[in-house]
């Protein structure tokens, strides 16, 4: 009978503890609750440059979508289940990171030829932990600038270097480098042929410094390769003429740079009252001493 | 010998009375507020006015035009009245240059009270540009300035002499100051000679100074594009105003210092008849060039002058306007062709009207304009649409009139305001003929 | 007797109690303020380091007192001269702005405005009665001609190589002749303290004031005015109110490059202005400004639909 007794008061123990904790655990949570960060990661690659990550951390606070800053990640490369940390990124001031990816060699691969990597954030006083997968495999663009029959063309091929053979039947971009975002060059969509090559013409002239041009060959966004770029340096661009009046002697320019007429006159006008204003002084010492 | 003891008794400064020391007591008084004010502005920055970025330019500067046109009339009077043969302008000439003295140091210090950071004044000597309007200024007033001192200084040699001489027994150490500035002038034939040729190159020197420093000014506004501002009429139109500012203001101070100092055998109302055609005469300009200015852009009526000219016709500003044309401008005229109208006392009040209208004037041709720019008006608060000066800025004007005035009054108490030499030579001169005419 | 022993062993023990936890909290809150006060005072060494300030003038700093952090790329040009070889231009198509306003709040922030004056205002327009309203997105238009400029007595405002005109609100006399010159209204000024502690004073740290960017900070008793963001054009980034603006309205690029983006759309110059037949303001003044505008033809959105936005007294927001 005690037994029994001791019996059913343990399991009530028991349960009361089940039922209270997660009402303890609730209160807490409700004294700081935090806050879900979305994390979102693409893989870039640009051919004899450098290989990123770009990272992005947002959050809804108050029904927007704000960038987060200082989120810390760690990342790293699973391969065969393992997790090797590769390396850490700080998200700054607009929830952006990049993370560059030293050298693919020394990443792992798994038997597709697809680089697994995770970027984990574990979490912080306001940001509840959070992680992106990503997996990208090896592709390579070889572009070069071709002239036939005097007209120029952009030749491209696009490997992939996990099974190194060509990619046939994807969008390739060409582009203009620009101050701020590339100048798309003749179609939106370029496909590979059965070589995994695209031959695109340069119909328009191109300004550039001293004719200097740089073409992007790009694999936008794929989900296999993420992004990949070429750059191709091209003189074919037109030089440049600048058409600025700063270098001239001008109404607004600094004071170095007056125009000629009004460095004449005015200073012949200074010269000439204060050289009359300085000889009556004179003439009222003569007067003191006559 | 006699007259001319009397002459240098009639004419030497006297000590201050009752009434005059409450007069500079009241003027320092106001100085002295107009001084916390600024200091005030200083401090907390520009926003203690009601200028705000699209009245951008107030009080500060139609009262810094004001000054500078107003110190045209030692040009006028001294010079272009010389130069033209008036000799009844020698009792005159220096009140004439006192006032103008007085008006172009106002002119130099109230362009400074405008500047938002004074602390930075050197920049404009360092950095200057030639090719601002404003470097312009900053070039011709400092001349302007100087070449008016010595316009005033020179012809008063003689008569610190005199007064040296006057004075050794009453007050000795007055009659010392006298003797320093006098320049151990002696009047022997070379430093006659010397003195004579100095006023004969500054009295022509500063008409085109003069000239050039009303240009200046006008420059200033039409070098911009602003409706209102922008016209190729402005220069000429600022230059006969300096001329109807500047004799409005010598007509109204000869009065009162002819009363204050019992000149009346001195300035006669032969001098105030005179005055009153010069001052006819540049009113009669001035019409001529505000004609150009206000009425001809209603033929081709422009969208923009339109809006300018109704604003100063019928809109916020009109009131100002016709008080300032009518009663400033046509009143006067009118009086001023009658012989009664150019008796002493009316004539007191006429200039005295005169000058309130030119400052006045010179308002609705700043702000108005401003008013009313290319763009709407649009972002702001509503007071930005209107202006109309603040305490600070009342205060601190204020003061700049009552320094101009107290400079004045300081060189009237210490200065021969009729030329004591001069006087005494013109008698001469005219008992020689009497003589030969016997 | 016992009672009173367990008593006194009680108050023992509650005294002990409470002394123990005191001196845990004590020692924990001291060695925090003594790692802070560490913290400041890491290195105090007489080494100094010769430093080359924005304006070229070389100055001399203590090591201790300069920090490793990230850096915006240095302009490697004379902040009065330029970025070499660059004509930056804008171009706004009036067809798609329906005074949405984000443009004004990004750069109102992004230069910590205080006033009751932005630096790119809205304007309502409509030029005569018969002719539609639209929408008129006003900003410095950087004149390759500039008014302002011109009558600068002390040039303190400057028109640079690749087409910017900027202040140095160091040298600036606060005469206000500008604001009187430009026909653009486009100038506003600091009447009084600029009361921009709040906001700037922390984004201030490790950033030296240069006429690069505008605001920060901005000085009582000086001119300030669009800038066209050169802070952003250094990082290949786009000015502030062309990637704030919902409606892609602002395109902006190097005119030598013949190129303008919105942050979408990147297009020729030429073209764009010529299938648009774009204008510049007030053309006929002679000013030669830098922005272009597309007419208002084939709206994309309603003028109407801006109405409901527009504050024709407000174009600041201030805080509660």
């Amino acid at each position: 009978m005690k037994n029994q007794l001791k019996f059913r008061f343990v399991f009530l123990l028991f349960l009361g503890v089940f039922f209270i904790t997660p009402r303890l655990q609730n209160l807490h949570a409700q004294e700081v609750k935090k806050n879900k960060v979305r994390l979102k990661a693409d893989y870039f690659k640009i051919m004899n440059g450098e290989s990123y990550l770009n990272l992005k951390a947002t959050s809804k606070i108050e029904k927007k979508n704000t960038e987060v800053p200082n989120i810390d990640f760690t990342i790293y490369n699973i391969f065969d289940d393992e997790k090797i940390t590769i390396g850490t990124a700080i998200t700054d001031m607009d929830g952006k990171s990049k993370f560059i990816i030293n050298s693919l060699s020394k990443l792992k691969p798994d038997s597709t030829g697809t680089f697994n990597l995770s970027v984990v954030f574990k979490g912080n006083d306001a940001f509840k932990k959070a992680s992106k997968d990503i997996s990208f495999k090896d592709a390579v663009i070889e572009a070069e600038l071709i002239t036939k029959d005097s007209l120029n063309y952009i030749n491209a091929k696009l490997i992939d270097k996990s099974i190194d053979s060509v990619i046939v039947n994807e969008s390739l971009g060409i582009q203009v480098e620009r101050l701020f975002k590339s100048l798309r060059i003749g179609e939106e969509f370029n496909y590979t042929d059965e070589n995994g090559t695209v031959l695109v013409p340069i119909k328009e002239s191109i300004p550039g410094v001293d004719g200097n041009l740089i073409f992007e060959v790009i694999l936008k966004d794929h989900d296999e390769f993420g992004t990949v770029k070429a750059l191709v340096n091209a003189p074919i661009g037109v030089p440049i003429v600048t058409e600025t009046t700063f270098d001239k002697r001008t109404l607004w320019s600094p004071r170095n740079k007056t125009p000629l007429f009004i460095l004449v006159f005015a200073n012949l006008l200074i010269l000439g009252m204060w050289g009359i204003i300085v000889y009556l002084m004179v003439n009222l010492f003569k007067i003191k001493n006559a | 010998m006699n007259t001319h003891k009397k002459i240098i008794s009639d004419l030497a400064p006297k000590k201050f009375g009752k009434r005059d020391t409450i007069w500079t007591i009241s003027l320092i008084v106001i100085i002295i507020i107009g001084l916390i004010a600024y200091i005030d502005q200083l401090i907390k920055g520009q926003e203690v006015t009601n200028m705000r970025d699209y009245a951008l330019w107030g009080i500060y500067i139609s009262n810094f035009v004001f000054f500078v046109a107003t110190s045209f009339v030692g040009s006028v009077t001294v010079a272009i009245l010389r130069l033209t043969n008036n000799s009844w302008r020698t009792p005159l000439v220096r009140i004439a240059e006192i006032i103008s003295v007085a008006a172009i140091i106002m002119a130099g210090i109230t362009i400074m009270i405008d500047m938002a950071r004074p602390d930075r004044l050197l920049n404009l000597f360092i950095h200057a540009r030639l090719q601002s309007p404003i470097t312009w200024d900053v070039v011709i007033i400092p001349s302007y300035i100087v070449i008016s001192l010595l316009l005033l200084y020179f012809p008063l040699i003689p008569d610190l002499a005199i007064l040296k001489e006057y004075f050794k027994k009453k007050k000795p150490t007055m009659s010392k100051w006298y003797g320093k500035l006098s320049l151990n002038w002696t009047g022997s034939k070379a430093q006659k000679a010397i003195q004579t040729k100095s006023i004969q190159i500054l009295a022509i020197m500063i008409i085109p100074v003069g000239i050039l420093l009303q240009t200046i000014d006008a420059w200033l506004f039409s070098t911009t594009y602003r409706i209102g501002w922008d016209s190729t009429n402005f220069a000429p139109y600022f230059i006969s105003g300096a001329f109807v500012a500047g004799v409005g203001a010598l007509v109204t101070l000869i009065y009162v210092v002819r009363k204050a100092k019992k000149l009346e055998h001195y300035i006669t109302d032969f001098h105030f008849d005179k005055l009153g055609k010069l001052l006819v005469l540049a009113c009669l300009i001035y019409l001529y060039f505000n004609i150009n200015e206000y009425v001809i852009p209603l033929f081709t009526a422009k969208k923009g002058e339109l809006t300018h000219l109704e604003t100063l016709f019928t809109g916020s500003y009109s009131v100002i306007f016709w008080l300032v044309t009518i009663v400033g401008l046509i009143l006067p005229i009118i009086a001023l062709l009658f012989k009664k109208g150019r008796k002493p006392l009316p004539m007191f009040f006429i200039g005295l009207i005169v000058v309130i209208g030119s400052w006045w004037k010179r308002f609705v041709i700043v702000t108005p304009t401003l008013l009313h720019p290319f763009l709407p008006i649009q972002g702001v608060p509503e007071s930005w649409h209107h202006y109309f000066p603040s305490l600070h800025e009342w205060l601190i004007t204020i003061a700049t009139l009552a320094m101009a005035l107290l400079i004045i009054t300081i060189c009237v108490r210490y200065l021969p305001v009729v030329p004591i030499q001069r006087t005494i030579d013109e008698l001469e001169l005219n008992n020689l003929d009497k003589n030969t005419e016997l | 007797m016992e009672d009173k022993n367990k008593n006194s062993r009680r108050k023992f023990l509650d005294k002990g109690l409470k002394i123990g936890l005191a001196t845990a909290i004590g020692s924990i809150g001291i060695s925090k303020l003594t790692s802070k006060l560490n913290a400041k005072t890491n290195s105090s060494s007489n080494e100094k380091m010769e430093l080359m300030t924005t304006d070229g003038t070389l100055i001399q700093v203590d090591s201790s007192e300069v920090m490793e952090m990230e850096h915006p790329k240095n302009p490697e040009y004379n902040v009065r001269e330029g970025m070499p070889n660059r004509k930056m231009v804008m171009v706004v198509d009036l067809a798609k702005c329906k005074n949405a306003l984000k443009c004004q709040s990004a750069c109102n922030k992004h230069h910590y405005i205080t006033g009751d004056n932005a630096w790119l205002k809205v304007y309502k327009m409509q030029e005569a009665e018969d002719t539609a309203p639209y929408w008129l997105p006003m900003m410095c238009q950087h004149c390759d001609h500039p008014a302002c400029v011109t009558v600068c007595p002390v040039d303190a405002t400057f028109k640079r190589k690749d087409g910017l005109v900027l202040i140095d609100n160091e040298r600036c006399i606060g005469c206000r002749f500008c604001m009187a010159a430009c026909p653009y209204s486009t100038r506003v000024f600091n009447w009084g303290e600029p009361g921009q502690e709040v906001t700037l004073n922390m984004d201030m740290t490790d950033h030296t004031p240069s006429p690069e960017h505008a605001g920060m900070p901005s000085v009582k008793g000086t001119v300030d005015k669009c800038d066209f963001c050169p802070h952003q054009i250094q990082n290949n980034e786009l000015p502030h109110c062309v990637t704030a603006c919902p409606n892609g309205v602002f395109y902006f690029g190097d005119k030598y490059e013949d190129t303008v983006t919105n942050g979408d759309e990147t297009l020729r110059l030429g073209k764009l202005l010529e299938d648009k037949s774009g204008y510049r303001l007030m053309e006929g003044l002679g000013t030669a400004p830098s922005v272009y505008y597309l007419p208002p033809v084939d709206r994309l959105v309603d003028f109407e639909d801006g109405l409901e936005d527009f504050k024709e007294f407000e174009s600041v927001e201030k805080p509660e």
